[in-house]
């Protein structure tokens, strides 16, 4: 009671604020340590989950892991020197590069199309409700709706396709050739919306002012778009390619139901393989090997995408 | 280079008029000059002229051609925005390069006229800097380097030196105007700075309320506000207004107040008959053509006194308390007084203006 009196005084010590410090904060190194304790059980907890199984992931890549009773045992580096001759190990890291990009690519694209699209729009809230409902939905129960379009039988997406004379009467997901894109059209349709929430959040950022100075300099819409709206949506794409590259990298539920990988291992992208080699045959060193190379690619791109970050605008020139 | 004509063009948003039937010429290679006060629908106008704004009503012609459903890549002007509107990610060059770039100009004469402007405006060392790294008066500079690089038919200049430090101003307002006349570019210059305005135009429109007020040389405004209100904006120190009653004083017509009552000359008189005035007229006169006295004279008859005195540098405001009214004279800084001294004025009868105390509208 006194307390609260005391400080509201200080507030208004002088006509001025006044912020009144905590007696805790008065004398540094006890205050310090007063806050440390109190972070305490958040770093435990964090300790546990997060710390604890990567340096399991790197002990469990060092040995033959065995589940039954008779532990674990020492093989000499086995898991990782045998990656650079495992085929389905390099050959999912190139498709994994290969469905992210295509990924990337398209909803990127389509993204800001359909935001610039939007943005103009009388109707712009009711069709981003409308627009953002696969993202609302499981990637498991994407996955399930599209494999029934897809069907070569009764689904009518292959319907519609085969009587467009783009398929034959193969599934698209049947096909070696083409069931890349399968998956690739499942995520395009499930991500796309998120792309177009942050494009459209940094559309209306994009200043006015500077639009209309270039269009008093003589360039038409399309110029605009491309010296002023892209320079400005630039941070806003980095954190859509970030959050969607990271995500590519790990969820595979779509494409588990999708194809589980196949047909002969054309969309056994690493993470599917890695989930075989781990949860189907059960090799979990060799499986924790691939992980990690998996994790570290990861922190890596997403490193640089972070770096990116850094605006070309705030950053300084080069020279001068 | 072109001469812009504005006919009865209104500007709504949504149902509020903020341009209310505008009429307005300028001629080719002429500095006209917007002045008024915030909110007065300036920057509108401007917009109107350089395509960013749709025109409610009326038309606007470019020469003889009507432009209002031109887009503003095909109007030929530059434009100085209020708050600079620079690329951030572009370099100063970048900037002022950006629309001989659009225009798809080779390399060597993009630089050669990129750095001409640049010479001209003292920016060679940051051409290279990008806008977050420059000072609001580079910036400014910048943004006018960018216009004078496309060179134009038309300038359009929204507040371009509001921001700046006085001296600096002061600067940039005999250098804008050399460089007009050097390039000979038909100029709209906006701005709420009567002084700019008055220094730099060739002719000057006053708005209030998105009304056009006069439009006139700076000489013409000046020495012959049409209204009150224009009479009051334009001048620094402002203008003194008193409340006076017309009377007569043997025959002549005559300006009564409880502090004087001095008759009109037969020309002032002749041009009262003409309006219709009514009995109550109010009298503007500006400071300059108040003398002052310490001691009374048959010139100097209106007695007041002293309520205050401010040093000017090479001049002396003199706020006298005459009877009922406050009168600031201006006056040189030999004239000494204090504060409750006894002085006495005198009114330059040929230079003051009669105003019809109802409608506002200027008698002579
Ligand atoms: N986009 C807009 N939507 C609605 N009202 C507007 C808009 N732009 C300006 N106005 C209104 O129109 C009037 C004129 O505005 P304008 O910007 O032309 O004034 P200005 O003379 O340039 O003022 P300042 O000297 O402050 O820049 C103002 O009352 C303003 O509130
Ligand atoms: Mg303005």
């Amino acid at each position: 009671m006194t307390d609260a009196f005391v400080s509201a005084k200080a507030v208004f010590r002088d006509g001025g604020l006044v912020i009144d410090e905590p007696a805790a904060m008065r004398n540094k190194p006890l205050a310090n340590r007063f806050y440390f304790y109190l972070m305490m059980p958040a770093i435990i907890v964090l300790a546990c989950i997060t710390l604890y199984p990567f340096f399991w992931l790197i002990f469990m890549s060092l040995h033959k892991v065995d589940m039954g009773a008779a532990g674990d045992t020492w093989n000499n580096f086995k898991n990782w020197t045998r990656l650079g001759s495992d085929r389905k190990f390099v050959q999912g890291w190139w498709l994994l590069l290969k469905y992210s990009s295509l990924c990337m690519l398209f909803e990127v694209s389509l993204g800001i199309m359909l935001a610039l699209i939007l943005n103009r729009s009388k109707w712009e809230k009711l069709l981003v409700t409308v627009f953002l409902m696969p993202m609302m939905m499981a990637p498991v129960i994407a996955g399930l709706v599209w494999y029934y379009l897809f069907n070569s039988t009764f689904g009518w997406y292959h319907w519609l396709m085969q009587s467009l004379g783009i398929l034959g009467d193969k599934s698209i997901l049947g096909d070696k050739a083409t069931a890349m894109w399968g998956i690739v059209i499942v995520d395009v349709w499930q991500w796309t919306p998120l792309i177009i929430l942050i494009v459209l959040a940094g559309l209306k950022r994009v200043p006015r002012d500077q639009l209309e100075a270039n269009m008093v300099d003589g360039a038409g819409e399309i110029r605009n778009f491309f010296s002023i709206t892209l320079p400005n949506l630039y941070p806003f794409l980095l954190i859509a390619v970030l959050l969607r590259f990271m995500d590519n990298f790990r969820f595979i539920d779509a494409i588990l139901v999708l194809t589980g990988g196949g047909p002969a291992n054309s969309t056994k992208i690493l993470p599917t393989y890695l989930f075989d080699v781990s949860f189907t045959f059960f090799k979990l060193g060799r499986g924790a090997a691939i992980a990690l190379t998996l994790l570290v690619v990861t922190i890596i791109l997403g490193m640089i995408l972070v770096k990116l970050f850094e605006n070309p605008s705030t950053t300084k020139s080069s020279e001068a | 280079m072109a001469s812009i004509t504005i006919n009865n063009v209104w500007k709504y948003y949504g149902d509020t008029p903020a341009v209310k039937d505008l009429n307005l010429v300028c001629h080719d290679g002429e500095f006209v000059s917007i002045l008024g006060p915030s909110g007065c629908g300036k920057s509108s106008t401007l917009r109107m002229l350089a395509g960013l704004e749709h025109i409610s009503a009326g038309e606007v012609l470019f020469d003889e051609t009507k432009v209002n459903d031109l887009p503003p890549k095909d109007r030929n002007l530059a434009m100085v925005f209020e708050n600079y509107a620079l690329y951030p990610h572009k370099t100063v060059y970048q900037n002022m390069a950006n629309s001989l770039v659009i225009q798809k100009v080779d390399k060597a004469t993009i630089d050669e006229k990129v750095k001409h402007a640049a010479e001209l405006l003292e920016l060679t060392p940051l051409l290279n800097r990008k806008p977050l790294e420059l000072s609001g008066g580079q910036k400014q500079r910048t943004a006018i380097g960018r216009a004078i690089v496309r060179e134009p038919a038309l300038f359009l200049f929204d507040e371009p030196i509001a921001h700046l430090d006085a001296k600096l101003r002061a600067h940039m307002r005999s250098e804008l105007k050399i460089m007009q006349r050097k390039l000979g570019t038909t100029m709209i210059y906006v701005t709420h700075d009567q002084l700019e305005a008055l220094s730099m135009a060739d002719r000057i429109a006053v708005m209030r309320d998105g009304v056009l007020q006069q439009m006139g040389t700076p000489k013409e405004i000046y020495n012959n506000p049409t209204n009150h209100w224009v009479a009051g904006f334009i001048g620094e120190p402002a203008m003194n207004f008193l409340d006076c009653n017309l009377g007569t004083v043997s025959g002549n017509t005559a300006l009564e107040h409880s502090a004087f009552s001095i008759p009109l000359t037969s020309e002032q008189s002749q041009n009262l008959l003409g309006s219709g005035a009514e009995q109550s007229v109010t009298l503007g006169i500006r400071p300059d053509d108040v003398s002052i006295s310490t001691n009374p004279s048959e010139k100097h008859s209106i007695e007041g006194e002293v309520l205050v005195t401010e040093l000017l540098g090479g001049d002396m405001l003199v706020e006298a308390q005459i009877e009922g009214s406050r009168v600031t004279v201006k006056t040189d800084p030999s004239y000494e007084a204090d504060m409750g001294d006894q002085c006495y004025l005198a009114f330059d009868s040929a230079r003051w203006h009669l105003f019809d105390i109802n409608t506002g509208s200027t008698l002579f």
